[in-house]
């Protein structure tokens, strides 16, 4: 107990302090979650709404496709994103391994399918009378799906915080693609994975109640605007 | 002179089953139609395909005289002609204003010109001032009204009601039965869906009912059709 309690105070002083890489951690965790989830969101929400608002063969295929794709471990997309930017790979000559970049793509293709699902999930959940009013007064198809978009803001926004608390919280992908580079491509969760391999908890500590104080922090933003 | 409307064999089917089926019939401009029938009659499916919201299965629907097509961007054009209510109207989240401004804002009506046609509309309803509420706060009446303005304010030439006057309280059915029985004088056909067409009648309406999907009684012939 002992030990846990001093790890904590000594974490406390970390934050306190704020050493170097602990703050060089946060803010690469923060800079490629922001990016790949902005990413992911352009990605999966018009997908979400293109399943969702038509009709085609092989829907319900699309859609279990699409709710597999919400379990594929992160260091899958590590190995495929891998082999794709790798030296040898078709875009290896971009540059992007162990780059912050690559972090997050492969964050991005992590989140997408869990923003499309939910994104879906939303659509198929809104009102049946949205898309028909928009249309009865004149909306054409993109202003209709827009205003219904609008109607189900909140679940499209609880969409894409899922698919930040999943981009912020992995390790696969951001230990693959970014290599764990001290000062570069280190992120709150590889550190943690590092420092604790190494028995140095006070910083994993430090770093935990900063990811916590994220996750948090988006939710009670999202709370606000809801009841604004 | 060329009716608002001819249907031609107009037929919808669900699957198997078929919910409508009118060999002919025609509206003039202006006038006044009752629809009646019991539920599960057809008369939400034919309001529906009137108002180019639903596709018949089978059949031609003219519309001032040109057959209606079913495609995108001609489909826009007829819609902003006709305004269907219906019995549960569905108010947008935001205000009363906001609600009203819809179809305006769709058609790229602001400013100035649009909120002296909204404030007008909201005046013909009853709810002059209502303008900074919010929309899904209201009571039951009001909200059918404010659906009500929200058609009125674009000056349809063809306002379609499914039953304006289920679930509203007695006085807002007084406003709105005020309201739609003037709108024929100033050459707007009304349509109007409901169960009792001697409470909201006037002298010049038509009759038309249907019963399992077939007219039993077509406008101004005066006797009930045989039962095919």
């Amino acid at each position: 107990m002992d030990f846990l309690l001093d790890s904590l105070r000594a974490a406390l002083h970390l934050i306190e302090m704020r050493d170097p890489a602990f703050c060089h951690a946060v803010w690469t965790s923060l800079y490629v979650s922001f990016w790949s989830i902005i990413l992911a969101a352009l990605l999966g929400i018009p997908a979400g709404l293109a399943v969702g608002l038509s009709d085609f063969p092989l829907k319900r295929t699309v859609i279990t496709g699409l709710n597999s794709l919400m379990a594929v471990p992160t260091v899958l997309i590590g190995l495929l994103v891998y082999g794709f930017i790798s030296r040898q790979g078709p875009f290896g000559g971009f540059g992007l391994l162990f780059t912050p970049s690559a972090i997050i793509v492969g964050d991005a293709l992590l989140a997408a399918p869990i923003v499309a699902n939910l994104a879906l999930s939303s659509v198929r959940g809104a009102h049946a009378a949205i898309l028909p009013t928009a249309m009865t007064l004149g909306g054409d198809r993109l202003q209709s799906v827009l205003t219904l978009v609008s109607e189900v803001r909140f679940s499209m926004m609880a969409a894409v915080i899922a698919g930040f608390g999943r981009v912020v919280s992995e390790v696969g992908v951001a230990m693959m693609l970014g290599g764990n580079i001290l000062g570069y491509t280190r992120t709150m969760t590889t550190a943690i994975a590092l420092e604790t391999s190494k028995g140095e908890f006070a910083l994993g500590i430090a770093l935990g109640i900063v990811l916590m104080a994220v996750a948090l922090a988006v939710n009670v933003i999202f709370q606000f605007l809801q009841r604004k | 002179m060329e009716p608002l409307y001819r249907l031609e064999a107009v037929g919808k089917r669900y699957g198997e089953k078929e919910v409508l089926d009118i060999p002919g019939l025609e509206i003039r401009e202006g006038s006044f139609h009752f629809l009646t029938g019991p539920n599960g009659s057809g008369k939400t499916t034919l309001l529906s395909i009137l108002a180019f919201l639903l596709r018949p299965t089978s059949g031609a629907l003219y519309y001032a005289g040109r057959r209606v097509e079913w495609k995108g961007e001609t489909l826009v054009a007829l819609r902003r002609e006709v305004t269907l209510l219906h019995q549960s109207p569905y108010l947008f989240d935001g205000t009363v204003f906001s609600n009203v401004a819809y179809g305006l804002k769709v058609r790229g009506i602001d400013g100035g010109a649009g909120k002296e046609r909204i404030d007008k509309a909201l005046k013909m309803v009853g709810l002059e001032g209502f303008g900074d509420r919010r929309a899904r706060a209201l009571s039951g009446g009001e909200m059918q009204r404010v659906a009500l303005a929200r058609a009125l304010v674009l000056a349809p030439r063809a306002l379609l009601l499914d039953e304006p006057l289920a679930n509203v309280d007695r006085e807002s059915a007084e406003v709105i039965r005020g309201v739609i029985a003037g709108l024929p004088a100033r050459g707007t056909t009304v349509i109007m869906a409901t169960h009792d067409p001697g409470r909201a009648g006037g002298q010049n309406d038509e009759l038309i009912r249907l019963e399992e999907g077939r007219i039993s009684r077509a406008p101004s012939d005066g006797r009930e059709w045989e039962k095919r």
